[in-house]
């Protein structure tokens, strides 16, 4: 699904990612560990478009080129990127943002946009999934929210667009751990053979919840060792400074 | 163009029958503006606008003689809100419709004398020199109209490079209550407009005032209002300003007496080469009173915005609370947004603050927004309309607040 191959980015003349490989098949969930500077929100933002670095390498999905289409376009083809730090849209009403995203990406899809009684029904039955208080979702978007509101809030827009490559950039962080379970549940419930994650985080606290396939260990701007789940135990154990 | 001017002046002199009173005033204007002519940068109000070179740029020729409408108008620009409505057609009222209203509380008179005065200001000149139909409304004590009154300007469609000059006071008796819209039609043609307006707000009462200026024109509008407020008054002010090549909207609004308020927000949304300014000052000039300012401006292409506010506080007026913000969002290279808060208080005992902000649009929120599927272009839009939204949402009547949401568009 997801191919990444020698991956190098630079942001102002600063190399971050220094020769990255990467290969997630569907079904499929994938863990990045690694510490402060390692390049894993470099990583999440190039997979989503982010604008500003310098990127060369070769990323495709769905056997597509990746790096040639828009951020916009990737949500369209079922990449989701859940925020580290979800932005504050201020005079932007969350149940209106929601349904512009899900209509957008409905209409670019040529499936048929959701009137508002069809959009009512599944906020309603998503945010009861997630223990969601649908009250939060007339305020304006994450404005005044919580963390926990935030993370959660990006877990609904997650399991509303249904996407088939979801990136979890430190969903974890910020988050007590009633919030860790609701949100892990959140996720667990997306998973099937077509959908795949790949999690960023620094603990191995979330993957507990999110038990993943795969575990890299991103150091230096590459993958120095990739494993299975025992891998993130020996991390925690280890740490990340003597870890080779 | 003076020249023109002047002849457009003896003209409309010798057409009307004014006594020998109205015509000395009327002519001390006209002499007053001719001498000083239309106000340029040089003056330190007209700083950001210099109208002389706008009018300069944009007339070859303005025709102040009075242009008789005989169109019998039924246009409806603010859809299904029940309302009352007074209709201006090119400057002199055609209609007065109070049909929500006990009429016996209100009065409305017509062709009223001037007073002698000889304002500073050359636009006051030149509006008492040419105005007719001086017009007054007076809600009788105790009594709160049901409905808003609209206060319909059209522009007949042939109308071109001509001057209109109106005068309208509006006086609100104690414990009174009336809400105002402000509204005026398409009109594609080249005018100046020269609007004035004396409010009076009595004891206890209420006014809400929403200037609309939403249709693309090319017309170059001013537009002043002198503003007094009694003992526990309130006035909430409104302005969308859209539409107009040019627009300045002058408010003076002066707290005569204690507790009371004062609530003026408002929104420069402009595209092309507009160019438009609010400018206001608030008087405090006794206890206890209370003045609130937000403006908010998005500015595209090679738009201008300007906000000038003063806030005085007199010696006499402790345990003011005045408070003004500015912010702007500039979307292109080529637009312009000058701000001039200033604080003038004599004063020890005051809270008073105020706030500039002017920035391009938040590239973070835009990733955020494509990430979830939208265009750049449908993120921006929600980002301005989120931002300018906020003004919306303060306005305190409902049916107006829907209006605007659907004049604009902009929801949340």
């Amino acid at each position: 699904m997801l191919s990444i191959e020698s991956l190098k980015a630079k942001i102002e003349e600063k190399e971050i990612l220094k020769g990255l490989n990467l290969n997630i098949n569907p079904g499929e969930v994938h863990a990045i560990m690694g510490p402060n500077g390692s390049g894993k929100s470099t990583l999440s933002n190039i997979l989503s478009g982010k604008k500003g670095y310098e990127v060369n390498g070769k990323v495709t999905f769905e056997g597509e080129n990746l790096l040639e289409l828009e951020t916009e376009e990737r949500a369209h083809k079922g990449i989701f990127l859940a925020f580290q730090y979800p932005l504050e849209i201020p005079g932007v009403n969350t149940n209106t943002f929601l349904k512009t995203s899900i209509n957008a990406i409905k209409k670019a899809r040529g499936e048929k946009e959701l009137d508002a009684i069809e959009f009512l029904k599944l906020i309603k039955q998503k945010s009861a999934e997630l223990k969601f208080d649908e009250k939060i979702l007339s305020r304006q978007l994450n404005v005044g929210f919580s963390g926990g509101e935030k993370k959660k809030n990006e877990i609904l827009q997650m399991s509303i667009l249904n996407p088939k490559l979801s990136i979890l950039d430190e969903t974890d962080s910020g988050l007590d751990i009633d919030a860790l379970r609701i949100v892990s549940e959140g996720v667990n419930s997306l998973r099937n053979k077509e959908n795949s994650f790949l999690i960023i985080t620094h603990y191995q606290r979330l993957l507990d919840y999110i038990k993943p396939d795969f575990v890299h260990v991103l150091k230096n701007g590459q993958i120095i060792k990739s494993g299975d789940y025992e891998l993130a135990k020996e991390l925690e154990k280890v740490g990340y400074e003597d870890f080779n | 163009m003076e020249n023109n001017i002047k002849l457009n002046f003896e003209s409309y002199l010798n057409e009307k029958n004014f006594t020998s009173s109205q015509k000395e005033i009327k002519e001390i204007n006209f002499d007053n503006f001719i001498k000083n002519g239309f106000p340029n940068r040089r003056i330190e109000d007209w700083k950001f606008s210099d109208l002389k070179k706008i009018i300069t740029n944009n007339f070859e020729n303005i025709d102040f003689s009075k242009k008789e409408a005989q169109l019998n108008i039924d246009e409806n620009l603010i859809g299904d809100l029940e309302h009352n409505k007074i209709t201006f057609i090119n400057g002199a009222i055609s209609n007065i419709d109070f049909s929500y209203e006990n009429e016996d509380k209100i009065i409305v008179e017509q062709n009223l004398n001037l007073e002698n005065e000889l304002s500073k200001n050359t636009l006051l000149n030149l509006n008492t020199a040419f105005v007719s139909n001086y017009t007054k409304i007076l809600v009788k004590k105790g009594y709160q109209f049901k409905k808003p009154l609209v206060l319909l300007n059209y522009l007949s469609r042939d109308l071109s490079n001509s001057g209109l000059n109106t005068r309208l006071d509006i006086n609100l008796e104690d414990e009174a209550s009336l809400n105002i819209i402000n509204i005026s039609n398409e009109n594609l043609n080249n005018n100046f407009l020269n609007f004035r307006q004396k409010i009076n707000i009595g004891k206890n009462s209420i006014l809400k005032n929403y200037s609309l200026d939403i249709n693309e024109t090319s017309n170059i509008k001013y537009s002043f209002k002198d503003i007094n407020l009694e003992k526990n008054s309130h006035l909430e002010y409104f302005i969308l300003s859209k539409g107009s090549k040019f627009a300045k909207h002058d408010i003076n609004c002066s707290l005569n007496d204690e507790y009371g308020s004062v609530v003026i927000n408002g929104i420069i949304d402009l595209n092309d080469k507009k160019h438009h300014e609010i400018k206001t000052i608030i008087n405090h000039n006794e206890e206890n009173c209370k003045s609130y300012q937000l403006i908010k401006s998005v500015l595209n292409d090679g738009a201008k915005g300007v906000y000038q506010g003063k806030i005085y506080v007199n010696s006499k007026a402790q345990k003011t609370d005045g408070y003004q913000l500015s912010r702007a969002l500039l979307l292109s290279n080529e637009v312009e947004f000058d701000a001039k808060p200033e604080l003038e208080i004599y004063a020890d005992d005051v809270k008073c603050s105020h706030g500039s902000t002017s920035g391009n649009i938040d590239e973070n929120s835009i990733f955020y927004l494509m990430s979830r599927g939208l265009s750049y272009a449908q993120s921006k839009k929600l980002l301005t309309n989120g931002f300018l939204n906020e003004v919306i949402e303060k306005i305190t009547n409902e049916d107006v607040k829907l209006l605007v949401k659907k004049l604009t568009g902009i929801t949340e």
